[in-house]
């Protein structure tokens, strides 16, 4: 394949050499400007907010995180019963979140949506504010509606994990194939019948994984839910921290990062089993 | 599941069919037992009152109703307010655009394939994502809150822990994936690790790192709205005090604010999400 | 003067997993074009990848340019490296970067990290790039994405990006089994075209027979990581082809 006459060097160096430059400013402006705002957010939040005399010099601050190092021993057996309560809550919640999920994801599902101009958008609703109110925000709202205890901890947990699990439900329920729910229907099912042979068996394994992704994240979560007065880990966590204990603080983040360690072997493990 | 190997001829006792065989019948029904021992179990631990349950909504109903209806929007529209929102949305620019810069070299040295020194630096990478992301970002806050005392700089610290290791794991994992073909050219160019990664690595993970950006600063902003609760300044101060003033109007306005705010912020990362994605 | 020396070579991909090369020697002469043959799995992409240790080997000896290649350090290693320009089966490419920079790429060894992070090159290494994109006559894709180009054009760059390390020796790993058999001649063609004019020795592992009998000058014959034959490309015949390939007909 030989070129015909060559243009005499369309291109030079200097050209390329020049664009680069020229971008390079570009670039280097854009960089600026974000210094400039990253500077700006600085001086407001850290610089001007900061009590820095309460801070005290850098001895001191090295002083306040020492406090932290070391281990309360004598209070990990008080901590058997508050991880079990964690996990049980995580367990919990995330089961109540997936029954919830079930009328969420059949309607939030474009192909399946019983009445589509008012029952998808309702779910697509529904998901975001699931998932976009922090799980503290959650718990505050159901420790004030229905007390203290592990109830409204099950509660937050749950509302907040619907959202992720219908969404990616759905997502999984709009890209079946459409072969064995014609099949279905063809032999005269209804929809309860379609559901259960056509699209639940193709959605399971996925769905599975994403549920229990989800639970090894509220496991995470369930620890904190306490520090609001929803139980677990997290209460003890707060009154450690409230009787200036910081070697029990520790120990209870250690029992956290223990459960939490646990949880993700587990899941791990099914999820690769599932897949 | 087990099934039958040999082909032949149905025997008769081959006709009498049921869905699950022998073992498996086994392991499902036990299976099924452990749960709901277990559901019972854990709400019986847990003293959830299942009576007082179907009352409890009704009664859920009435207190929103009554006390937390109709949201103060006043007082979240005030100026003092807003200034804490703006604060809010800066706290979280800092934590995530810092959990961001830190997180790439972390990720670099996380991701199996490119990491420095496999015995050595990748142990500890891994350490320390896995550490900085399984505590809570209240944990963080709370923590760094009684060291450093009041203020936005632990709820940016906090932030930024949380996000080198949310950033900092998905970061890792996209270099894991990616095609080690340009990695390899790269090498037999005579290209060290770091000319390996800017020219191999990145220009292939580029796409993906706007969006684990987006997505971090989702994450951010969302916890953002909340640090404040346990000292760490922004909007969450406010919702502490008025929780503990029982100021449920104000309350309900202030979370009325949040939902909106994280549902502005979450649509544009939508949207920009969508963009970059375009983009290529 | 022979310009690569490989004596006794043995590798495998770990430690405990089996041998891929098991014994092989051979030397490469300063106006050689050398072809690999052999069934796949016979170890060819393994041997190719020794000379600059992408794969590490086990054992053996391997002198390229005076130097002994196994028992470099890491930092001379990637001086080693700069002078052997490698040619992928399946060009490995940058894909999301233009062609220029792709072929820019090959002078990394030569780039300091600054200038390698703003992609600042010499104002020389972009010159020389323009002077072998005009070469291979991509002259008016340079500023196009690599992924946009045909697999042809492809490799093409993957030469370009070889040559601009003003390499000493060039490794090609079956450039041309990706490409269809027409472009595979233009490509062949083209390699061996620069490679003379350059005085580059190549060494060059191919899966097509007909087009290692038609470039190359001398041939070596792996089979399952034994070395069946080493000659002038004269010397090979259908017998001993058959005997390479036997396996492969299995």
């Amino acid at each position: 394949m030989d070129r015909q006459p060559v243009p005499a060097m369309a291109v030079t160096a200097d050209m390329i050499l020049q664009r680069r430059r020229g971008k390079r400013y570009t670039q280097a402006g854009v960089y600026l400007i974000l210094c400039v705002l990253v500077l700006w957010s600085v001086q407001v939040t850290i610089i001007e907010d900061t009590d820095w005399a309460r801070m005290g010099s850098l001895a001191e601050v090295w002083e306040s995180t020492n406090r932290f190092i070391g281990i309360d021993f004598a209070l990990f057996k008080d901590l058997i019963g508050p991880t079990i309560e964690t996990f049980m809550i995580a367990c919990l919640g995330t089961l109540l979140g997936v029954l919830l999920c079930i009328p969420a994801a059949w309607f939030g599902a474009l192909n399946i949506t019983p009445f589509k101009p008012v029952t998808y958008p309702l779910a697509r609703l529904m998901m975001t504010i699931s998932r976009s109110i922090h799980e503290i925000v959650w718990a505050l709202f159901f420790v004030a509606a229905v007390g203290l205890g592990a109830l409204p901890g099950i509660f937050a947990i749950a509302v907040r994990s619907v959202g992720f699990i219908a969404k990616m439900s759905a997502e999984a329920i709009e890209d079946i194939d459409p072969g064995p729910v014609e099949a279905i229907r063809s032999v005269g099912g209804n929809n309860l019948q379609v559901l259960i042979y056509a699209i639940l068996p193709q959605i399971l394994p996925q769905v599975l994984g994403v549920i229990i992704f989800e639970w090894e994240i509220n496991i995470r979560r369930s620890a904190v839910l306490g520090l609001v007065g929803a139980g677990g880990l997290g209460l003890v966590f707060f009154r450690q921290m409230n009787t200036f204990n910081y070697h029990g603080v520790m120990s209870v983040i250690i029992a956290i990062l223990a459960l939490i360690v646990l949880g993700e072997a587990f899941s791990h493990r099914v999820r690769r089993a599932i897949i | 599941m087990p099934s039958n190997p040999t082909p032949g001829p149905v025997r008769s006792s081959q006709l009498i069919w049921s869905r699950y065989k022998y073992p498996d019948t086994l392991i499902r029904y036990g299976a099924w037992l452990v749960f709901f021992v277990f559901l019972v179990y854990s709400i019986e631990y847990l003293n959830i009152p299942l009576d007082r349950l179907i009352g409890m909504f009704g009664r859920m109903g009435d207190t929103i109703a009554n006390r937390y209806y109709p949201p103060d929007m006043a007082y979240i529209m005030d100026h003092d307010y807003l200034q804490y929102v703006v604060e809010t949305i800066q706290m979280a620019y800092l934590g995530a655009l810092f959990g961001l810069l830190l997180a790439v070299p972390l990720g670099w040295f996380a991701a199996h394939n490119m990491t420095p020194s496999k015995t050595f630096v990748y142990p500890i990478a891994r350490l320390i994502t896995m550490g900085c992301r399984a505590v809570h970002e209240m944990i963080w806050a709370i923590l760094f809150v009684s060291i450093l005392g009041f203020g936005m700089l632990p709820g940016v610290l906090a932030l930024t822990f949380f996000c080198t290791g949310f950033a900092g794991k998905l970061l890792a994992e996209e270099i894991e994936a990616a095609d080690m073909g340009p990695v390899e050219a790269m090498r037999s160019t005579g290209a060290n690790l770091f000319q390996t990664m800017v020219f191999g690595i990145f220009p292939q993970i580029r796409v993906a790192v706007t969006g684990i950006a987006i997505y971090t600063w989702d994450v951010a902003f969302r916890a953002a709205t909340v640090v404040g609760f346990f000292g760490a300044g922004g909007m969450g101060w406010y919702l502490k005090r008025n929780v503990l003033q029982i100021e449920t109007e104000r309350v309900a306005a202030i979370l009325v604010s949040i939902l909106i705010l994280v549902m502005i912020s979450e649509s544009i990362s939508a949207w920009a999400r969508n963009k970059a994605m375009k983009m290529k | 003067m022979a310009i690569l020396t490989v004596t006794d070579l043995h590798a495998r991909y770990s430690s405990s997993g089996p041998e891929i090369l098991k014994g092989i020697s051979f030397a490469v002469e300063d106006d050689d074009f050398f072809a690999i043959i052999g069934p796949s799995g016979a170890g060819k992409s393994t041997l190719i990848r020794c000379i600059n240790r992408l794969v590490e080997p086990a054992q053996g000896q391997i002198i390229f340019d005076g130097r002994h290649v196994t028992e470099l350090p890491k930092r001379e290693l990637r001086t080693l490296r700069r002078d052997i320009g490698v040619i992928f089966q399946e060009f490995n490419l940058i894909n999301r970067m233009s062609v220029m920079d792709n072929v820019l790429s090959g002078r990394l060894g030569y780039t300091g990290n600054l200038r390698t992070l703003f992609r600042a090159f010499k104002r020389d290494d972009i010159e020389h790039g323009l002077q072998l994109l005009e070469r291979v006559g991509l002259i008016d894709h340079v500023d196009k994405r690599a992924d946009e180009l045909s697999g042809g054009q492809r490799q093409r760059v993957g030469i370009a990006r070889a040559l601009m390390q003003n390499p000493k020796m060039l490794l090609l790993d079956e450039p041309t089994s990706a490409l269809d058999p027409k472009i595979s001649r233009e490509v062949m063609g083209l390699i061996k075209q620069m490679a003379t004019e350059l005085k580059v020795p190549c060494l060059c592992n191919i899966h097509d027979v007909q087009l290692a009998t038609e470039f190359c000058n001398k041939i070596i014959g792996l089979q399952d990581g034994y070395m069946k034959f080493n000659g002038p490309t004269e010397q090979m015949d259908e017998a001993k082809l058959n005997d390479i390939y036997a396996m492969e007909v299995l």
